[in-house]
């Protein structure tokens, strides 16, 4: 097996677990809420950007992949937006909240990938491909066009978010918010407000992820289980609440992914990453970044 | 001066404070106390004779003996009637089992058998235990796997095959429970959820475990075939119950004995108090886990007899919600909730088959609105109404501008005297009236002659100050005979001396009379 191969592979799937896994972790910190009903985030982004696929059937493939792209990232943010209104807002100031979060996420998601299915049906959509078709050599690496895409555009969005987040008044308020709730809350920003923003970028960077990795999976109800738990992992390792804990998962686990399947075979990846992410958990009890005096009291 | 007084306008009728056009006191007099009622049976002495579990000094039901203080007579409460219902509510399904018709629905009450015992398994690990692992499904799922290839391929017989899966409960249970030392919360919570998907994926990808069937058949099970398919349903039925109750029990024996009552004074954010106070609550969180682990194991071994074998949807997101559903519905870290939200979202999804994804939606939808609206799911709804009601009643009172002379429930409740909460609206109303028929005629009445025949308010100031309680009750003393008078007020209590109110000297007794009076008045009026 090359290793050149299996470097690209594992960057590739770094970029996409890192897009997953820091939205989970900016809205554990921030809201401090588990966001489980982010596969269904996922799923829905998947079935907005197929719907736009399918509008747009005679058109410069070109304009199709910017348009399938940017409707993945729209339903992605407005389905967070419904998450948020949905879970976040009625019970945010209730008491037991972080375990009344998460399980109202998880019925979310439960009603809603079984109205996905009601209304789509059990059969899988294919996504048109967003890149085209093409693919470049450079001597032994082969880069094909959805890796190259893939690779691209989460890197951009991540860079894109992350400026924004350093830089503007809206992730000023988000960084207050992850650093200490109550202090920002004291000094004026508005709990709801701000967590109707964060779930709309997270929402976002799931839509991405959804376009991203259904170049190469299916559209389906259930699609978005498997990229859930893989975020949900990814920011688990990486401490809840670290972008950068978050980035070094990923590569970590995205190389671990890539060797995995290349030396013992796809079924043991899950098995593996597991093992791995139980050592660094069991060394680590907050991730690799994470701070243990530091992790958000609830 | 008689005459002045007694024609003055300031006088009133008397009557007209009692009478029902009269000024009444305008605040409601609510019915306040926490008085509860419960059925009195009849009793011998209050010493009662209790039933307890063998060879232990447990009470099967708590039971309080008291004399009733007005009829004499012995009488015994039920104080925790939760036993006895339990007990109907197992009677009334297993008695009205066997006139069932539908086999749809003795298939639903055998799988509700199952995951109730699951269910209970699981509640332990969240509720008693305080770890949030939503693993356990995967626990039952290991086991059923283990014990039905085992079966298959070593040809176990069906009463094996629980106690192999305990045994693979303990191994896969220990393997779980190594990240729950160091990891707390949510954390856990995460890392287990994706142990259900990687037991999910390694199961439908293995040839071992039957990738290709959809699931691992052929075990030995329990029916035997000569039954007919009814009366197999119904074996099926009891024997599940019969699981439930044994989970049931073992509920009650981790929560009660000693390993419970540890946990119990080890809640979530106070861990850091009981390690102070000497309790070793990791250990003890590590002991539930791996006893309910086994427990689990043993349950997937039967399911694997029951169903004679096991298939990936144990394993799947899905299923786990549901589960969670029904532990969540009926309410965190209670048996009764874990066994009623099982029924309810097993009965919803079994038996309206033919409602397709709608019927989840709809179990989704319960959840969700419990988890928006109760604090504690359907059991918790008693002590969430009950702080709704008092947070109402203390807003309600607190928005009250006029007052009564009430007491306040919480003082209420704790008088034993019960007279006196009525005594005390009496005496407002009282005070009210005769505050009207002080003015400066009645004053100068009294300066003038103390004793003696007065007018009709006068007199009826008099015997109200006259009838006031002992406790600072004013009072005149001689200093020197016929020459100095003080005021003084009473203690109120045999062998302490009254002390003395201010020092003014007071001449002649009238004078000192009438001081004593215009302090009463200054009172009257101020309270």
């Amino acid at each position: 097996m090359d290793w050149s191969y299996i470097l690209l592979s594992a960057l590739t799937l770094a970029s996409i677990y890192g897009l997953l896994a820091i939205g989970i972790s900016i809205t554990w910190s921030s809201v401090g809420m588990v966001n489980m009903a982010y596969g269904l985030t996922f799923a829905v982004a998947g079935y907005g950007a197929w719907g736009v696929a399918e509008l747009m059937v005679d058109v410069d493939p070109i304009i199709t992949g910017v348009a399938v792209v940017a409707a993945g990232i729209g339903t992605g943010a407005l389905a967070g937006v419904l998450v948020c209104l949905m879970t976040f807002i009625p019970i945010h100031d209730k008491p037991n909240f972080p375990v009344r979060g998460l399980i109202a996420t998880l019925a979310l998601s439960l009603m809603g990938t079984q109205i996905l299915l009601w209304i789509f049906g059990p059969r899988v959509k294919t996504l048109p491909p967003v890149f085209g078709e093409w693919q470049a050599e450079f001597g032994a690496i082969v880069l094909t066009a959805d890796k190259a895409g893939a690779l691209v555009s989460s890197i951009l969005l991540l860079a894109v978010t992350l400026t924004w987040l350093k830089s503007s008044r809206r992730g000023l308020e988000i960084r207050a918010m992850m650093m200490n709730p109550h202090g920002a809350a004291i000094v004026g920003i508005g709990v709801r407000r701000t967590g109707i923003y964060v779930m709309a970028l997270t929402g976002a960077l799931a839509g991405l992820a959804a376009v991203l990795l259904c170049q190469t999976y299916f559209v389906s109800p259930f699609s978005g289980l498997t990229p859930m738990i893989k975020g949900v992992s990814v920011a688990l390792c990486g401490g809840l609440g670290s972008v950068s804990g978050a980035l070094i998962a990923a590569a970590i686990l995205g190389l671990n992914e890539s060797l995995t399947s290349a030396y013992l075979g796809g079924q043991y990846v899950l098995i593996t990453q597991f093992a791995l992410i139980i050592i660094i958990l069991l060394i680590r009890p907050r991730g690799i970044a994470g701070m243990l005096d530091k992790a958000r009291e609830a | 001066m008689f005459d002045k007084v007694w024609k003055s306008a300031a006088w009133k009728n008397p009557q007209d404070v009692w009478s029902s056009a009269g000024a009444r006191s305008k605040a409601a007099l609510h019915p306040v106390g926490r008085l509860r009622w419960y059925y009195k049976w009849p009793a011998h002495s209050s010493n009662l004779w209790r039933l307890r579990y063998p060879f232990t000094r447990r009470n099967v039901l708590r039971l309080r003996g008291v004399y009733n203080p007005k009829s004499l007579r012995a009488e015994k409460t039920i104080v925790d009637r939760r036993p006895v219902y339990w007990v109907l509510g197992l009677a009334a399904l297993a008695a009205i089992a066997p006139f069932v018709e539908s086999s749809t629905l003795l298939a639903a009450g055998a799988i509700f058998g199952i995951y109730a015992a699951i269910n209970l398994c699981w509640m332990l690990i969240v509720g008693t235990a305080g770890i949030f692992s939503l693993a356990s499904p995967a626990v039952v799922g290991a086991a059923a796997y283990g014990s039905a290839y085992l079966s298959i391929h070593y040809g176990l017989p069906w009463w094996a095959l629980p106690f192999v899966g305990s045994g693979f409960g303990l191994i896969f249970g220990t393997l779980i429970a190594l990240p729950a030392t160091r990891l707390d919360g949510f954390y856990y919570a995460l890392l287990t959820l994706g142990i259900n998907e990687l037991c999910r994926v390694y199961v439908v990808q293995s040839k071992l475990f039957g990738s290709a069937t959809g699931g691992l058949y052929g075990a030995d099970s329990y029916f035997p075939e000569s039954w007919s398919e009814n009366h197999q349903l119904l074996l099926g039925f009891y024997a599940c119950m019969l699981l439930m109750i044994g989970a049931l029990f073992l509920y009650r024996f981790v929560n009660g004995t000693r390993l419970g009552r540890i946990l119990r004074a080890a809640p979530e954010k106070k861990e850091a108090f009981a390690e102070a106070t000497g309790i070793n609550y990791r250990a003890a969180r590590i002991r539930v886990f791996i006893i309910s682990s086994i427990a689990l194991g043993f349950i997937g071994g039967f399911y694997a007899a029951h169903f004679r074998g096991a298939s990936p949807s144990l394993f799947s997101f899905d299923v786990v919600l549901l589960m969670l559903a029904m532990i969540v519905i009926g309410g965190l870290g209670r048996a009764e909730g874990a066994v009623v939200g099982t029924l309810i979202v097993i009965f919803l999804e079994k038996y309206f088959l033919e409602w397709g994804p709608m019927r989840l939606i709809l179990i989704g939808f319960i959840m969700m609105m419990t988890v928006l609206f109760l604090r504690n799911g359907l059991f918790g709804t008693k002590l969430q109404f009950r702080a709704w009601r008092n947070k109402k009643k203390s807003e309600f009172r607190s928005t009250r501008s006029e007052k009564g002379g009430e007491m306040l429930p919480e003082e209420a409740t704790e008088t034993a005297d019960k007279d006196q909460i009525y005594f005390r609206r009496f005496d407002k109303m009282q005070r009210d009236y005769l505050k009207g028929l002080i003015d400066d005629d009645v004053i100068e009445e009294h300066r003038r002659r103390p004793l003696g025949q007065h007018s009709e308010q006068l007199e009826r100031l008099l015997v109200y100050f006259r009838r006031a309680g002992q406790v600072d009750k004013y009072a005149i003393t001689m200093t020197k005979p016929f020459k100095e008078y003080r005021i003084v007020a009473l203690s109120g209590q045999r062998g302490v001396a009254p002390r003395l109110v201010d020092d003014k000297i007071y001449t002649s007794e009238n004078e000192a009379y009438h001081a004593v009076f215009l302090r009463r008045v200054q009172d009257l009026l101020e309270s």
